[in-house]
């Protein structure tokens, strides 16, 4: 449905030396330098599908998500939904997408809520019934009736959101993009957003390709994930994937009464481990130890523990994805 | 003739939104209207001060000349009221990436940007234009046909893309440089210089309004031709042709910026 190939795009950078008068001197005598944003992206989203699309800041996230949304003209390589092209027909293209970015709003500033559908309507000609029936399903789904009628500056952020998606989806567009949904919003708010995503997608088979640094919604909505760095696609593939090819870090959690358990326990020594490889830490009674799983067998380091300490309370936990990221965006992909 | 008719009706809704934005905040808006009327006032009583102490101007009767100042501030009105919001293209809402909202549309970007605001302040000039010509007119003895009150409502029609041309192709400039709105004015200034027959100025200056920036052809050379009757197809015929060209070259411009825009992070 969507495909995206060799996907480039390198933006002119004037270099100005530091103070007045460096912006001076780059007045007259600008020095350019081309950089890469984004270099060679190539995948393929298939209908229905919802993709998490992540990366550290600076990574090319958005400039690949503002090609894909006909913001940005690539430098060289395509992007099509269904076949259509932004570059050849931006407009046929668009009424194909909605687009919500977390940190911009489309709707009408200055005017109650309910004036930016009626524009939105006209803007992608809506018609009259279409457009009531989906305002019905909108209303429903995204709970809009409450503040449908007040102006757009005065509602609070999570209601913007919830707006701002209804405003991108009254098209019934096959393909929804969203950069951020859900920045700065409260718990419960981002559960109800995503909720709506999911039901959205269930409901419509819309295709959702999502960017976000909240890994809760990767781990809760995403089918798949792709994931760039510096300019580049470093990983694709399923959240199971992930973590068996990267979620080598488990988690040992255990609660013991021994006074000086940190001196008891050698880990490293024990199983001739790096310093990357485990990590022990305490607070009180509980200690926390981090290890490789590669390195060490669990079985292993649970039997060690047990028969070096008195133990009280004992868990392992799974290889968690907010670590795995972590790891990736500090350390990029080998 | 469909797609016309849908840009009529985009035009509608977003003048409507606009009224309707106005009105949103009454303070702001009656307070406005009280200045403008004010500011027009004292714009007539200065114009009449000046009038009133030139019987003429290098062999141009004072009627004659409130006649070009009044004809020039029609087609700028009408710019100036439906297409203003060029200029914010050229300040900022390309800097600040803005301009995204546009390209994640179905309409035509510059379609869009020109008609989705309205400066209501334009109408000033609008109503000023019209009261000189009508002041004007009846000490002057032009003889008047069905062509000529074609001609001249088509000069004005054409006379107002001129302006809007220009505009556009100045606001564009910041798809590249981020930031126009300078160029957009300095540009836009020399208009001034056609309020008044461009006789009146030497050769540099006639020159310049006439073949660089021809802001000469919104007013002087159309009013000279209702006024005198002479030669047609120069004094409207180059407004037609100017108009249509600058019109063209600024959705160029317009379309190549577009390739170039850059967006800003987020």
């Amino acid at each position: 449905m969507i495909q995206v190939e060799n996907l480039r795009k390198e933006f002119k950078k004037t270099i100005k030396e530091p103070g007045l008068k460096g912006s001076f001197k780059s007045l007259f005598k600008p020095k350019t330098e081309r950089v890469v944003a984004v270099d060679d992206i190539s995948f393929e989203v298939p209908k229905g599908e919802i993709l998490g699309f992540i990366g550290p800041n600076g990574a090319g996230k958005s400039t690949v998500i503002k090609m894909l949304t006909g913001i940005l003209t690539p430098t060289s390589g395509r992007c099509t939904i269904n076949g259509k092209n932004p570059t050849v027909n931006r407009k046929s293209y668009v009424k194909e997408i909605g687009v919500v970015f977390g940190q911009r709003t489309q709707l009408w500033w200055d005017l109650p809520l309910r004036e930016t559908y009626g524009v939105l309507k006209e803007i992608y000609e809506v018609d009259e019934k279409s457009y009531r029936e989906r305002m019905a399903f909108l209303n429903e789904t995204l709970d809009l009736e409450s503040f449908i009628s007040s102006p757009v500056r005065t509602l609070s952020l999570g209601q913007r959101m919830r707006a701002d998606i209804a405003a991108s989806l009254l098209h019934s567009p096959k393909v929804l993009f969203l950069d951020e949904p859900t920045i700065g919003l409260d718990v419960v708010v981002k559960d109800n957003i995503r909720r709506a995503i999911e039901q959205i997608n269930r409901q419509e088979q819309t295709t959702v390709i999502l960017t976000t640094h909240d890994l809760a919604d990767i781990e809760l909505l995403a089918d798949r994930i792709v994931m760039i760095d510096k300019g580049k696609n470093v990983f694709d593939g399923s959240v199971g994937e992930l973590k068996t090819r990267y979620g080598q870090m488990r988690e040992l959690n255990f609660v013991t009464d021994s006074t000086d358990p940190e001196s008891a326990l050698s880990y490293r020594e024990h199983f001739s481990l790096d310093s990357e490889d485990v990590s022990v830490k305490r607070e009180g009674s509980s200690v926390k130890v981090r290890f490789n799983s590669e390195a060490v067998a669990v079985s292993d380091i649970l039997a060690y523990t047990l028969a070096t300490v008195r133990v009280n309370d004992i868990s392992v936990k799974d290889a968690d994805i907010e670590e795995i990221i972590r790891r990736l965006y500090k350390q990029g992909v080998d | 003739m469909k797609q016309i008719k849908r840009l009529f009706r985009i035009h509608r809704i977003f003048v409507a939104q606009e009224l309707k934005r106005m009105m949103e905040y009454k303070g702001d808006f009656i307070v406005g209207v009280i200045g403008f009327l004010m500011v027009q006032c004292s714009n007539l009583l200065f114009l009449w001060i000046i009038f009133n102490n030139i019987p003429s101007l290098m062999g141009w009767s004072l009627n004659e000349v409130v006649f070009i100042y009044g004809f020039s501030l029609i087609p700028k009105g009408i710019d100036h009221l439906f297409f203003d919001n060029l200029w914010a293209i050229g300040h900022f809402t390309v800097r600040k990436g803005d301009f995204d909202k546009y390209l994640t549309r179905p309409v035509n970007t510059l379609v869009h940007v020109m008609f989705e605001k309205l400066q209501i302040d334009a109408l000033g000039e609008l109503v000023m234009g019209i009261a000189l010509v009508c002041v004007s007119l009846p000490q002057l003895s032009i003889e008047w046909s069905v062509l000529k009150v074609l001609l001249g409502i088509a000069a004005i029609l054409f006379a107002t893309f001129i302006f809007t041309g220009i505009k556009t192709i100045t606001a564009a400039v910041a798809f590249w440089s981020k930031r126009s709105g300078n160029i957009i004015y300095m540009v836009y200034m020399f208009n001034d210089f056609a309020k008044y027959p461009v006789t009146i100025y030497n050769e540099f200056v006639k020159n310049l309004i006439t073949y660089v920036i021809p802001f000469a052809f919104t007013a002087y050379y159309p009013a000279l031709y209702l006024l005198t009757g002479e030669n047609p197809l120069y004094n409207v015929g180059m407004t037609v042709l100017l108009s249509a060209a600058l019109m063209s070259l600024g959705v160029f411009v317009w379309n190549r910026g577009i390739r170039a825009y850059e967006s800003a992070g987020s």
